[in-house]
Protein backbone atom coordinates (compact mmCIF):
# COMPACT_ATOMS: atom_id res chain seq x y z
CA UNK A 1 0.00 0.00 0.00
CA UNK A 2 1.28 3.18 -1.48
CA UNK A 3 -0.26 5.10 2.11
CA UNK A 4 1.78 3.11 4.73
CA UNK A 5 4.99 2.89 2.52
CA UNK A 6 4.59 7.17 2.61
CA UNK A 7 4.14 7.08 6.52
CA UNK A 8 7.13 4.37 7.50
CA UNK A 9 9.36 6.54 4.79
CA UNK A 10 8.28 9.73 6.76
CA UNK A 11 9.40 8.29 10.09
CA UNK A 12 12.02 6.96 9.28
CA UNK A 13 12.94 10.60 7.45
CA UNK A 14 11.75 12.53 11.23
CA UNK A 15 12.09 9.56 13.92
CA UNK A 16 10.54 11.46 16.99
CA UNK A 17 9.24 14.74 14.92
CA UNK A 18 6.46 12.73 13.94
CA UNK A 19 4.00 12.85 16.81
CA UNK A 20 1.00 10.62 15.41
CA UNK A 21 -0.41 9.40 11.64
CA UNK A 22 -3.91 8.77 10.30
CA UNK A 23 -5.72 7.05 7.19
CA UNK A 24 -8.87 8.02 7.34
CA UNK A 25 -9.70 6.47 4.35
CA UNK A 26 -7.98 4.93 1.27
CA UNK A 27 -5.29 7.47 -0.53
CA UNK A 28 -5.10 10.08 2.12
CA UNK A 29 -2.85 10.14 4.94
CA UNK A 30 -2.28 12.88 7.62
CA UNK A 31 1.32 13.47 9.17
CA UNK A 32 1.50 15.17 12.38
CA UNK A 33 4.52 16.98 13.18
CA UNK A 34 6.63 18.89 15.13
CA UNK A 35 6.57 22.77 13.99
CA UNK A 36 10.37 22.95 13.73
CA UNK A 37 10.51 19.79 11.64
CA UNK A 38 7.82 21.31 8.50
CA UNK A 39 10.83 22.38 6.14
CA UNK A 40 12.43 19.04 6.97
CA UNK A 41 9.50 16.87 6.55
CA UNK A 42 9.00 19.27 2.81
CA UNK A 43 12.73 18.38 1.90
CA UNK A 44 12.27 14.51 2.61
CA UNK A 45 9.05 14.85 0.20
CA UNK A 46 10.71 16.04 -2.45
CA UNK A 47 13.68 13.77 -2.20
CA UNK A 48 11.74 10.91 -2.73
CA UNK A 49 9.19 11.35 -4.74
CA UNK A 50 9.79 13.09 -8.03
CA UNK A 51 6.01 13.73 -8.87
CA UNK A 52 5.62 15.01 -5.97
CA UNK A 53 2.90 18.11 -6.37
CA UNK A 54 2.36 20.95 -3.95
CA UNK A 55 -1.71 21.20 -3.40
CA UNK A 56 -1.93 24.36 -1.04
CA UNK A 57 -1.85 25.31 2.43
CA UNK A 58 -4.99 24.93 5.01
CA UNK A 59 -4.66 27.50 8.19
CA UNK A 60 -7.04 27.11 11.26
CA UNK A 61 -6.91 29.41 13.78
CA UNK A 62 -8.07 27.18 16.72
CA UNK A 63 -8.32 30.26 19.69
CA UNK A 64 -5.29 29.23 21.65
CA UNK A 65 -3.19 28.02 18.23
CA UNK A 66 -2.71 27.93 14.70
CA UNK A 67 -3.14 24.44 12.76
CA UNK A 68 -1.08 24.61 9.57
CA UNK A 69 -2.44 21.85 7.19
CA UNK A 70 0.21 21.75 3.98
CA UNK A 71 -1.20 19.38 1.35
CA UNK A 72 0.59 17.32 -1.22
CA UNK A 73 -0.15 15.27 -4.04
CA UNK A 74 2.17 12.21 -4.40
CA UNK A 75 1.43 9.21 -6.25
CA UNK A 76 -2.55 8.88 -6.14
CA UNK A 77 -2.10 9.94 -2.35
CA UNK A 78 -3.09 13.45 -0.86
CA UNK A 79 -0.66 13.64 2.24
CA UNK A 80 -1.17 16.45 4.26
CA UNK A 81 1.73 17.91 7.02
CA UNK A 82 -0.08 19.04 10.02
CA UNK A 83 1.36 21.22 12.62
CA UNK A 84 0.46 23.70 15.31
CA UNK A 85 1.81 26.80 16.78
CA UNK A 86 0.95 28.69 19.57
CA UNK A 87 -0.72 31.73 18.62
CA UNK A 88 1.52 33.99 20.75
CA UNK A 89 4.52 32.86 18.09
CA UNK A 90 2.47 33.71 15.39
CA UNK A 91 4.74 32.09 12.83
CA UNK A 92 5.28 30.05 10.18
CA UNK A 93 8.18 28.84 8.25
CA UNK A 94 7.77 29.53 4.57
CA UNK A 95 8.48 26.58 2.23
CA UNK A 96 8.47 28.88 -0.98
CA UNK A 97 12.28 28.25 -2.00
CA UNK A 98 11.95 24.86 -1.97
CA UNK A 99 7.97 24.56 -3.36
CA UNK A 100 7.25 27.89 -5.44
CA UNK A 101 3.89 27.16 -5.91
CA UNK A 102 3.24 28.40 -2.04
CA UNK A 103 4.23 31.48 -2.76
CA UNK A 104 0.86 32.87 -2.98
CA UNK A 105 -0.83 30.95 -0.57
CA UNK A 106 1.71 31.90 2.12
CA UNK A 107 1.11 35.35 1.68
CA UNK A 108 -2.34 34.63 1.58
CA UNK A 109 -2.15 33.10 4.92
CA UNK A 110 -0.29 36.23 5.95
CA UNK A 111 -2.96 38.55 5.15
CA UNK A 112 -6.14 37.15 6.66
CA UNK A 113 -4.46 35.10 9.76
CA UNK A 114 -1.92 38.41 10.34
CA UNK A 115 0.71 35.07 10.80
CA UNK A 116 4.68 36.13 10.22
CA UNK A 117 5.76 34.08 7.48
CA UNK A 118 9.36 33.27 7.68
CA UNK A 119 11.95 33.93 4.96
CA UNK A 120 9.39 34.21 2.71
CA UNK A 121 10.93 36.10 -0.80
CA UNK A 122 8.59 38.71 -1.22
CA UNK A 123 6.52 39.24 1.39
CA UNK A 124 3.77 42.00 0.30
CA UNK A 125 -0.05 42.16 0.51
CA UNK A 126 -1.72 39.52 -1.44
CA UNK A 127 -5.41 40.52 -0.55
CA UNK A 128 -5.86 42.97 1.25
CA UNK A 129 -4.86 46.74 0.93
CA UNK A 130 -1.29 47.83 1.69
CA UNK A 131 -2.33 50.09 5.14
CA UNK A 132 -4.60 47.22 5.93
CA UNK A 133 -4.39 47.62 10.05
CA UNK A 134 -1.99 44.93 11.48
CA UNK A 135 -4.26 43.79 13.96
CA UNK A 136 -7.45 43.71 12.19
CA UNK A 137 -7.14 40.58 10.18
CA UNK A 138 -10.11 39.15 8.75
CA UNK A 139 -9.52 35.65 9.89
CA UNK A 140 -7.58 35.85 13.37
CA UNK A 141 -9.62 34.88 16.50
CA UNK A 142 -9.04 36.42 19.74
CA UNK A 143 -6.59 34.50 21.63
CA UNK A 144 -8.82 32.08 23.81
CA UNK A 145 -8.95 28.93 25.39
CA UNK A 146 -11.59 26.44 25.87
CA UNK A 147 -12.70 27.50 29.22
CA UNK A 148 -15.47 30.32 30.06
CA UNK A 149 -14.21 33.40 31.96
CA UNK A 150 -15.38 32.44 34.92
CA UNK A 151 -14.10 28.81 34.89
CA UNK A 152 -10.58 30.10 34.30
CA UNK A 153 -9.04 30.89 38.04
CA UNK A 154 -10.52 27.33 39.56
CA UNK A 155 -8.23 25.47 35.98
CA UNK A 156 -5.59 27.81 37.09
CA UNK A 157 -5.18 27.48 40.24
CA UNK A 158 -5.99 23.35 39.89
CA UNK A 159 -3.28 22.91 38.00
CA UNK A 160 -1.02 25.58 39.45
CA UNK A 161 -1.47 25.04 43.58
CA UNK A 162 -3.27 21.63 43.25
CA UNK A 163 -6.12 23.44 44.93
CA UNK A 164 -8.73 25.30 43.78
CA UNK A 165 -9.03 27.85 46.24
CA UNK A 166 -6.58 30.03 47.13
CA UNK A 167 -4.65 31.04 49.90
CA UNK A 168 -6.01 34.14 51.83
CA UNK A 169 -3.52 35.64 54.63
CA UNK A 170 -7.09 36.34 56.55
CA UNK A 171 -8.04 32.61 56.40
CA UNK A 172 -4.35 31.78 57.30
CA UNK A 173 -4.67 33.94 60.57
CA UNK A 174 -8.21 32.53 61.17
CA UNK A 175 -6.88 29.04 61.03
CA UNK A 176 -4.09 29.85 63.56
CA UNK A 177 -6.33 31.64 65.97
CA UNK A 178 -8.43 27.95 66.26
CA UNK A 179 -5.38 26.08 67.08
CA UNK A 180 -5.28 24.94 63.68
CA UNK A 181 -1.85 24.98 61.24
CA UNK A 182 -2.28 28.13 58.55
CA UNK A 183 -2.57 25.45 55.25
CA UNK A 184 -3.88 21.84 55.86
CA UNK A 185 -1.04 19.08 54.18
CA UNK A 186 -1.91 20.46 50.70
CA UNK A 187 0.89 19.18 48.25
CA UNK A 188 1.47 22.95 47.84
CA UNK A 189 3.35 23.07 51.42
CA UNK A 190 5.95 20.93 50.13
CA UNK A 191 8.27 21.30 47.31
CA UNK A 192 8.59 17.71 46.70
CA UNK A 193 5.17 16.58 46.79
CA UNK A 194 4.34 19.61 44.38
CA UNK A 195 6.52 18.31 41.78
CA UNK A 196 5.29 14.94 41.86
CA UNK A 197 1.93 16.61 41.55
CA UNK A 198 3.04 19.04 38.42
CA UNK A 199 4.58 15.80 36.75
CA UNK A 200 1.85 13.68 37.00
CA UNK A 201 -0.76 16.41 35.13
CA UNK A 202 1.69 17.07 32.77
CA UNK A 203 1.83 13.78 31.42
CA UNK A 204 -1.90 14.04 30.91
CA UNK A 205 -3.11 16.41 28.25
CA UNK A 206 -4.60 18.55 30.82
CA UNK A 207 -2.91 21.56 31.15
CA UNK A 208 -2.58 21.56 27.44
CA UNK A 209 -6.40 21.44 26.81
CA UNK A 210 -6.96 24.49 28.85
CA UNK A 211 -4.01 26.27 27.82
CA UNK A 212 -1.86 26.41 30.73
CA UNK A 213 1.28 28.50 30.89
CA UNK A 214 3.89 26.13 32.73
CA UNK A 215 6.87 28.77 32.91
CA UNK A 216 4.41 31.63 34.10
CA UNK A 217 1.91 29.31 36.21
CA UNK A 218 -0.69 30.47 34.57
CA UNK A 219 -3.23 30.15 31.30
CA UNK A 220 -2.49 31.47 28.07
CA UNK A 221 -5.53 33.31 28.26
CA UNK A 222 -7.39 34.95 31.03
CA UNK B 1 -11.60 3.07 67.34
CA UNK B 2 -13.29 4.50 64.29
CA UNK B 3 -10.45 5.27 62.12
CA UNK B 4 -10.48 7.56 58.96
CA UNK B 5 -7.66 8.93 56.42
CA UNK B 6 -9.77 12.40 56.41
CA UNK B 7 -9.77 14.19 53.22
CA UNK B 8 -10.52 17.99 53.63
CA UNK B 9 -10.41 19.45 49.78
CA UNK B 10 -9.77 22.81 48.88
CA UNK B 11 -12.92 24.77 49.55
CA UNK B 12 -13.50 23.58 52.92
CA UNK B 13 -9.83 24.36 54.65
CA UNK B 14 -9.47 27.43 52.89
CA UNK B 15 -12.64 29.30 52.88
CA UNK B 16 -14.78 27.93 55.27
CA UNK B 17 -12.46 26.77 57.91
CA UNK B 18 -15.36 26.71 60.59
CA UNK B 19 -16.60 23.47 58.85
CA UNK B 20 -13.24 21.92 59.90
CA UNK B 21 -12.73 22.89 62.85
CA UNK B 22 -16.37 22.00 63.98
CA UNK B 23 -15.37 18.31 62.33
CA UNK B 24 -12.65 18.13 64.41
CA UNK B 25 -14.22 19.24 67.77
CA UNK B 26 -17.33 16.47 66.55
CA UNK B 27 -14.73 13.42 66.06
CA UNK B 28 -12.99 14.08 68.79
CA UNK B 29 -15.93 14.51 71.48
CA UNK B 30 -18.12 10.96 69.18
CA UNK B 31 -14.41 8.75 69.48
CA UNK B 32 -13.43 8.85 65.58
CA UNK B 33 -9.57 9.41 64.68
CA UNK B 34 -8.73 10.89 61.84
CA UNK B 35 -5.45 11.10 59.99
CA UNK B 36 -4.78 14.26 57.45
CA UNK B 37 -3.79 12.90 54.07
CA UNK B 38 -0.19 14.91 53.93
CA UNK B 39 0.62 16.01 50.15
CA UNK B 40 -3.02 15.45 49.00
CA UNK B 41 -4.48 18.00 46.44
CA UNK B 42 -7.72 18.74 44.91
CA UNK B 43 -9.73 15.68 44.58
CA UNK B 44 -9.70 17.13 41.55
CA UNK B 45 -12.44 19.60 40.83
CA UNK B 46 -15.28 17.45 39.76
CA UNK B 47 -16.54 20.08 36.95
CA UNK B 48 -13.87 21.13 34.86
CA UNK B 49 -11.34 18.57 35.07
CA UNK B 50 -13.68 15.62 34.14
CA UNK B 51 -15.41 17.51 31.07
CA UNK B 52 -11.61 18.33 30.05
CA UNK B 53 -9.91 15.13 30.68
CA UNK B 54 -10.30 12.34 32.00
CA UNK B 55 -6.83 11.07 32.02
CA UNK B 56 -6.26 13.66 33.91
CA UNK B 57 -8.69 13.50 36.51
CA UNK B 58 -8.21 10.14 37.31
CA UNK B 59 -4.03 10.68 37.59
CA UNK B 60 -4.87 13.42 39.81
CA UNK B 61 -7.74 11.41 42.10
CA UNK B 62 -5.53 7.96 41.52
CA UNK B 63 -2.58 10.14 43.75
CA UNK B 64 -4.98 11.16 46.90
CA UNK B 65 -6.71 7.70 46.53
CA UNK B 66 -2.89 6.11 46.96
CA UNK B 67 -2.10 8.43 49.39
CA UNK B 68 -4.52 6.92 51.62
CA UNK B 69 -3.27 3.92 50.80
CA UNK B 70 -0.12 4.10 51.88
CA UNK B 71 -1.79 4.87 55.38
CA UNK B 72 -3.55 1.21 54.87
CA UNK B 73 -6.83 3.80 56.11
CA UNK B 74 -10.38 4.23 54.22
CA UNK B 75 -10.64 8.15 52.99
CA UNK B 76 -13.45 10.22 55.01
CA UNK B 77 -14.56 12.96 52.72
CA UNK B 78 -16.16 16.36 54.30
CA UNK B 79 -17.49 17.70 50.75
CA UNK B 80 -20.24 16.60 48.14
CA UNK B 81 -17.46 17.03 45.23
CA UNK B 82 -14.53 15.41 46.26
CA UNK B 83 -16.58 12.28 47.59
CA UNK B 84 -18.26 12.03 44.22
CA UNK B 85 -15.10 12.87 42.37
CA UNK B 86 -12.51 10.22 44.59
CA UNK B 87 -15.47 7.61 44.63
CA UNK B 88 -15.94 7.49 40.94
CA UNK B 89 -12.38 6.81 40.56
CA UNK B 90 -11.96 4.20 42.59
CA UNK B 91 -14.74 2.73 41.08
CA UNK B 92 -13.93 3.40 37.71
CA UNK B 93 -10.17 2.25 38.42
CA UNK B 94 -10.79 -0.75 40.86
CA UNK B 95 -13.42 -2.10 37.93
CA UNK B 96 -11.31 -1.03 34.51
CA UNK B 97 -8.21 -2.78 34.50
CA UNK B 98 -7.00 -0.58 31.23
CA UNK B 99 -7.64 2.42 33.24
CA UNK B 100 -5.59 1.20 36.35
CA UNK B 101 -2.74 0.36 33.92
CA UNK B 102 -2.39 3.33 32.57
CA UNK B 103 -2.57 5.29 35.70
CA UNK B 104 -0.27 3.20 37.39
CA UNK B 105 2.00 3.62 34.60
CA UNK B 106 2.22 7.22 34.93
CA UNK B 107 2.04 7.11 39.05
CA UNK B 108 4.90 4.75 38.87
CA UNK B 109 7.00 7.36 37.37
CA UNK B 110 6.40 8.99 40.74
CA UNK B 111 6.83 6.19 43.08
CA UNK B 112 3.22 5.71 43.81
CA UNK B 113 1.21 3.08 42.81
CA UNK B 114 -3.05 2.59 43.14
CA UNK B 115 -4.31 -0.81 44.27
CA UNK B 116 -7.67 -0.40 44.51
CA UNK B 117 -7.62 -1.17 48.34
CA UNK B 118 -9.55 1.41 50.29
CA UNK B 119 -13.19 2.67 50.47
CA UNK B 120 -14.38 6.44 49.94
CA UNK B 121 -16.89 7.39 52.47
CA UNK B 122 -18.74 10.60 53.13
CA UNK B 123 -18.44 11.94 56.82
CA UNK B 124 -22.53 11.83 56.40
CA UNK B 125 -22.11 7.84 56.12
CA UNK B 126 -19.18 7.57 58.62
CA UNK B 127 -21.34 8.97 61.82
CA UNK B 128 -24.52 7.42 60.72
CA UNK B 129 -23.11 4.15 60.04
CA UNK B 130 -20.03 3.37 61.74
CA UNK B 131 -20.50 5.74 64.99
CA UNK B 132 -24.43 5.01 64.82
CA UNK B 133 -27.13 7.32 65.99
CA UNK B 134 -27.21 6.22 69.72
CA UNK B 135 -23.43 7.52 70.37
CA UNK B 136 -24.45 11.31 68.55
CA UNK B 137 -27.58 11.37 70.57
CA UNK B 138 -25.72 10.40 74.08
CA UNK B 139 -23.64 13.59 72.96
CA UNK B 140 -26.19 16.18 72.31
CA UNK B 141 -26.05 18.43 75.03
CA UNK B 142 -27.62 21.42 74.04
CA UNK B 143 -30.44 20.65 71.47
CA UNK B 144 -31.15 23.78 69.22
CA UNK B 145 -34.54 25.11 69.02
CA UNK B 146 -35.04 26.70 65.31
CA UNK B 147 -36.73 25.44 61.81
CA UNK B 148 -34.18 24.58 59.24
CA UNK B 149 -34.61 23.57 55.72
CA UNK B 150 -32.60 21.25 54.10
CA UNK B 151 -29.98 20.89 51.04
CA UNK B 152 -28.42 17.58 50.68
CA UNK B 153 -26.37 18.95 47.55
CA UNK B 154 -26.84 16.84 44.33
CA UNK B 155 -23.51 14.74 44.82
CA UNK B 156 -25.07 13.27 48.05
CA UNK B 157 -27.16 11.51 45.98
CA UNK B 158 -24.82 9.25 44.26
CA UNK B 159 -24.95 5.74 45.70
CA UNK B 160 -22.92 2.66 44.66
CA UNK B 161 -26.40 1.04 45.42
CA UNK B 162 -28.47 2.89 43.52
CA UNK B 163 -30.26 3.90 46.14
CA UNK B 164 -30.23 7.67 45.72
CA UNK B 165 -31.93 8.76 49.24
CA UNK B 166 -29.26 6.64 51.06
CA UNK B 167 -27.20 9.67 52.09
CA UNK B 168 -29.79 12.03 52.05
CA UNK B 169 -31.82 10.43 54.44
CA UNK B 170 -28.87 9.77 57.12
CA UNK B 171 -27.97 13.04 56.66
CA UNK B 172 -32.02 14.42 57.76
CA UNK B 173 -31.79 11.75 60.78
CA UNK B 174 -28.70 13.15 62.29
CA UNK B 175 -29.80 16.93 61.29
CA UNK B 176 -33.01 15.56 63.50
CA UNK B 177 -30.92 14.31 66.56
CA UNK B 178 -30.08 17.99 67.16
CA UNK B 179 -33.12 19.42 68.25
CA UNK B 180 -34.11 21.30 65.61
CA UNK B 181 -37.45 20.90 63.83
CA UNK B 182 -36.89 20.07 59.56
CA UNK B 183 -39.34 22.00 57.34
CA UNK B 184 -40.05 20.32 54.08
CA UNK B 185 -40.35 22.92 50.74
CA UNK B 186 -40.75 20.07 48.21
CA UNK B 187 -37.36 21.31 46.59
CA UNK B 188 -35.10 19.11 48.13
CA UNK B 189 -33.73 17.82 44.92
CA UNK B 190 -33.08 21.11 42.86
CA UNK B 191 -29.61 21.87 41.88
CA UNK B 192 -28.32 24.77 43.95
CA UNK B 193 -27.05 26.48 40.69
CA UNK B 194 -23.07 26.11 41.73
CA UNK B 195 -22.50 24.64 38.53
CA UNK B 196 -24.28 27.21 35.89
CA UNK B 197 -22.51 29.29 37.72
CA UNK B 198 -19.54 29.22 35.70
CA UNK B 199 -21.35 29.75 32.65
CA UNK B 200 -24.53 31.27 32.95
CA UNK B 201 -25.25 33.65 36.61
CA UNK B 202 -28.46 34.58 35.63
CA UNK B 203 -29.76 31.42 34.88
CA UNK B 204 -27.73 30.12 38.11
CA UNK B 205 -29.27 32.53 40.28
CA UNK B 206 -32.72 33.00 39.12
CA UNK B 207 -34.07 29.57 37.75
CA UNK B 208 -32.20 27.61 40.69
CA UNK B 209 -31.31 29.20 43.92
CA UNK B 210 -34.32 32.56 44.23
CA UNK B 211 -37.04 29.31 43.87
CA UNK B 212 -35.33 27.15 46.14
CA UNK B 213 -35.06 29.97 48.83
CA UNK B 214 -38.35 31.32 48.35
CA UNK B 215 -39.80 27.62 48.93
CA UNK B 216 -37.61 27.40 51.90
CA UNK B 217 -38.78 30.61 53.42
CA UNK B 218 -42.57 29.98 52.68
CA UNK B 219 -41.99 26.79 54.45
CA UNK B 220 -40.87 28.95 57.35
CA UNK B 221 -37.12 27.62 57.75
CA UNK B 222 -34.57 29.88 59.64
CA UNK B 223 -31.85 28.70 58.19
CA UNK B 224 -30.69 26.29 55.51
CA UNK B 225 -28.56 22.83 56.80
CA UNK B 226 -25.84 21.70 54.14
CA UNK B 227 -23.20 19.42 53.77
CA UNK B 228 -21.61 20.54 50.56
CA UNK B 229 -18.80 23.71 50.48
CA UNK B 230 -20.11 24.51 47.28
CA UNK B 231 -23.40 24.48 47.92
CA UNK B 232 -23.09 26.60 50.94
CA UNK B 233 -20.66 29.21 48.58
CA UNK B 234 -23.59 29.43 46.18
CA UNK B 235 -26.01 30.29 48.90
CA UNK B 236 -24.32 33.12 50.72
CA UNK B 237 -22.63 34.66 47.72
CA UNK B 238 -25.74 33.62 45.46
CA UNK B 239 -28.13 36.10 48.02
CA UNK B 240 -25.88 38.84 48.30
CA UNK B 241 -25.68 38.25 44.35
CA UNK B 242 -29.65 38.63 44.38
CA UNK B 243 -29.73 41.81 46.13
CA UNK B 244 -28.62 43.49 42.58
CA UNK B 245 -31.78 41.77 41.15
CA UNK B 246 -34.17 43.40 43.63
CA UNK B 247 -34.04 40.35 46.23
CA UNK B 248 -33.12 40.69 49.33
CA UNK B 249 -33.07 37.46 51.32
CA UNK B 250 -30.55 36.81 54.38
CA UNK B 251 -31.09 32.95 55.43
CA UNK B 252 -28.67 31.81 56.98
CA UNK B 253 -26.52 28.60 55.87
CA UNK B 254 -24.72 25.97 58.50
CA UNK B 255 -23.04 23.21 58.13
CA UNK B 256 -24.39 19.89 59.45
CA UNK B 257 -20.94 19.63 61.35
CA UNK B 258 -21.45 23.15 62.89
CA UNK B 259 -24.80 22.33 63.81
CA UNK B 260 -24.00 18.98 65.54
CA UNK B 261 -21.24 20.54 67.25
CA UNK B 262 -23.25 23.65 68.46
CA UNK B 263 -25.60 20.87 69.66
CA UNK B 264 -23.02 19.38 71.41
CA UNK B 265 -22.20 22.62 73.26
CA UNK B 266 -19.43 24.02 71.19
CA UNK B 267 -19.53 27.96 71.26
CA UNK B 268 -19.83 29.81 67.87
CA UNK B 269 -16.90 31.90 69.08
CA UNK B 270 -15.12 28.58 69.45
CA UNK B 271 -15.78 27.04 66.46
CA UNK B 272 -15.52 30.86 64.16
CA UNK B 273 -19.04 30.56 62.65
CA UNK B 274 -18.28 34.33 61.88
CA UNK B 275 -16.37 33.04 58.94
CA UNK B 276 -19.64 32.45 57.30
CA UNK B 277 -20.74 35.56 54.82
CA UNK B 278 -24.27 34.91 55.57
CA UNK B 279 -26.63 35.99 57.88
CA UNK B 280 -24.90 33.80 60.71
CA UNK B 281 -24.91 35.99 63.55
CA UNK B 282 -28.76 36.26 63.22
CA UNK B 283 -28.73 32.55 63.78
CA UNK B 284 -25.98 32.02 66.78
CA UNK B 285 -28.40 34.67 68.31
CA UNK B 286 -31.88 32.50 67.87
CA UNK B 287 -29.19 29.53 69.52
CA UNK B 288 -27.22 31.27 71.70
CA UNK B 289 -29.33 34.08 73.10
CA UNK B 290 -27.78 37.91 73.35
Amino acid sequence: MKEKEIIEYMRGELGSDVLDVSTPHERRVFINIRPEALRRAVEALKRKYSALRFITISTVDCGLNFEFLHHFHVDGVVVTLRSMRPKEENILESITDMVPAANFIEREIADLFGVKVMNHPNMRNLILTEDWAENKRPLRKPLKGILPPQARRVAESLISMGCVAPVSRFIERKREAAGLPKTPPFAFTDKEDMKEMHGIIKETSLSEKVGFNWEKKRLRYR
Amino acid sequence: MVKYALFLGCQIPMRIPSVEIASRRVFERIGLETVDLKGYSCCPEPIISRLLDKTGQLAVSARNLALAEELGLDIMTLCNGCYETLLEANETLKHESEEMLQINKILENYGKKYRGLIKVKHVVEVLYEDIGVKKIRECVTKPLKIRVAMHYGCHLYRDLSGDIMRKPEMMKKLTSLTGVEIVDYGLERLCCGYPSMQVDEEFSLTHRLLPKIDKMIEAGAEAVVLTCPACTIQFETGQILLRERGVRYDLPCINIMELLALSFGFSSRDLHLELHRGAILRLIKKVEGD
